[in-house]
């Protein structure tokens, strides 16, 4: 086999010791072991989502609760990538498992300044790239060019994003696809409209499906599928996904339905 | 972080609220303004839990709540240790105002067994009148009174407890912004807190005059010179 010199090697593999993450948004910037029993279940610990800049939180924000699920509003508020890694590098480092650092994708060149400052830090294991909901496909090639580096790059979109990437993704061959939670509206305790994340097990059946035409493509997909009981995490990882990401099921009293047959 | 659980033994009917006493050891009870993350077994209706919080009880137990409609005496109940920051009421407190912007005051009238140990005359105020059912509960030293009437008596509390709905911040303003305060005072801020400290997820923010303060890890109760004029 014959290698090209000048060609990039974009595609590297992520192993996980356990096919379980957290979504990013769900355990803060660092993992905390005295609060968080099960990570010894997780195969690796993604970050809230981190921006080049510090983010404010949005002022709609919210958590909103439908039969079977819930909508979810934020606005990512992050201190920005420098004062994260003054605070929490070391904890990177300590951490009991490996760290994906969730990156929000503004411009490349703030994604590649970001990318620059996370690299030769200890215990991170890959990169994901937290895509903006209206990107052009035509924009995602030079998106990951900019995030290049040392360190795998993970794509993460939405479930609503998959028809317009799909053709993209397959030809620049990320080391891997994080499926997120889609989209969606309710109405708030003002009557106002609120767009949010969704979770929660009203997503499953959805989620099923878009991974699975992911994998059909020869893609490693790790998939936040609304999975609050341990069936459905069988069901996706049956199905050939590389992993079951977990997102407001981590914040129940008790995470044993989970993880209890591990 | 060991959960624990415990059993809800009974329930009771304050107000237009239900509360709860709980089979639970003494570590376990959260001080007033703390709060409680727990879920009842094999409870498909409800995803997160749900955050009790130590109410006014005129019975000798420890109560907790607002419970949800579905829990009942004997339900087992999965509960985390208390979260957050609770009121502090200073041991040289002797008059204690309590104002609330809240459907129920039952939050606030926690402190009212703190403060009665210490010898405090307590006002509480709030606009409409507390549910008559429990206001022939209030201890006879709790006068209760408007809230106009506390901007009539600002030299009158040596500490000010508020309970509010994180909506409500600017009304707090509005009451009290105008007015030179010679007293301490802390803020029970009620917002949806889904990830209990757990994820940092922003959605229990408040602004405060040191920047955003997350109200499961920082709060929910925050000194009063912190939120006002804030908002």
């Amino acid at each position: 086999m014959w290698l090209k010199e000048d060609a990039h090697i974009q595609k590297r593999d992520i192993n996980l010791k356990n096919p379980f993450v957290n979504a990013a948004g769900t355990l803060g910037f660092a993992p905390h072991p005295p609060s968080m029993p099960f990570l010894k279940y997780l195969g690796a610990f993604i970050t809230n989502p981190i921006s080049r800049f510090a983010r404010q939180p949005a002022g709609n924000r919210t958590c909103l609760s439908f039969p079977g699920g819930l909508l979810l509003h934020s606005g990512h508020p992050n201190p920005g990538i420098s004062h994260i890694i003054r605070r929490f590098s070391r904890r990177w480092a300590s951490a009991p498992l490996p760290i994906i650092v969730h990156l929000l994708v503004e411009t490349p060149h703030t994604l590649t300044e970001m990318v620059h400052k996370l690299e030769g830090l200890e215990n991170i294991l890959a990169l994901e790239l937290g895509l903006p909901p209206d990107i052009d496909p035509q924009a995602l090639p030079t998106l990951m060019e900019a995030a290049q580096g040392e360190l795998p790059l993970i794509l993460a979109l939405s479930f609503d994003q998959v028809p317009s990437l799909l053709e993209v993704i397959s030809q620049l061959q990320p080391s891997a696809i994080h499926l997120t939670e889609p989209r969606g509206m309710l109405s708030g305790q003002d009557g106002k409209w609120v767009r949010g994340r969704l979770d929660g097990p009203a997503i499953f059946p959805l989620m099923v499906k878009a991974a699975k035409q992911l994998v059909e493509v020869k893609l490693r997909v790790i998939v936040n599928a609304g999975v609050y009981l341990r069936w459905q995490a069988d069901a996706l990882l049956a199905s050939g996904v590389f992993a079951v990401a977990l997102g407001s099921a981590l914040w129940q009293v008790n995470t044993d339905n989970l993880f209890l047959t591990l | 972080m060991t959960n624990l659980e415990t059993r809800l033994l009974e329930v009771r009917q304050l107000g237009q609220e239900r509360v709860g006493i709980f089979d639970l050891p003494e570590k376990f009870l959260p001080y007033p303004g703390q709060y409680l993350p727990c879920q009842k077994h094999f409870d498909d209706t409800k995803l997160l839990p749900t955050h009790l919080f130590q109410v006014f009880c005129p019975y000798e137990e420890s109560c907790l709540g607002p419970l949800p409609e579905n829990w009942y005496p004997g339900d087992r109940i999965r509960s985390l240790p208390p979260q957050g920051n609770g009121f502090r009421l200073p041991s040289s407190s002797r008059r204690l105002g309590l104002l609330s912007l809240g459907e129920s005051p039952l939050r606030l009238l926690a402190l009212t067994k703190i403060a009665l140990a210490q010898n405090a005359a307590i006002a509480l105020f709030c606009d409409p009148k507390p549910d008559p059912d429990l206001l022939n509960l209030l201890p006879p030293m709790v006068e209760v009174s408007s809230i106009n009437s506390l901007q009539d008596n600002l030299d009158w509390p040596d500490f000010l407890g508020v309970d509010l709905d994180h909506t409500n911040l600017n009304q707090l303003n509005d009451i009290l912004g105008y007015f030179d305060l010679r007293f301490e005072g802390q803020v029970l801020v009620r917002t949806p807190m889904p990830c209990h400290g757990l994820g940092e997820c922003g959605i229990c923010a408040v602004r405060t005059h040191h920047g955003s303060r997350l109200a499961c890890v920082d709060g929910p109760v925050f000194s009063l010179q912190e939120v006002l004029h804030v908002a």
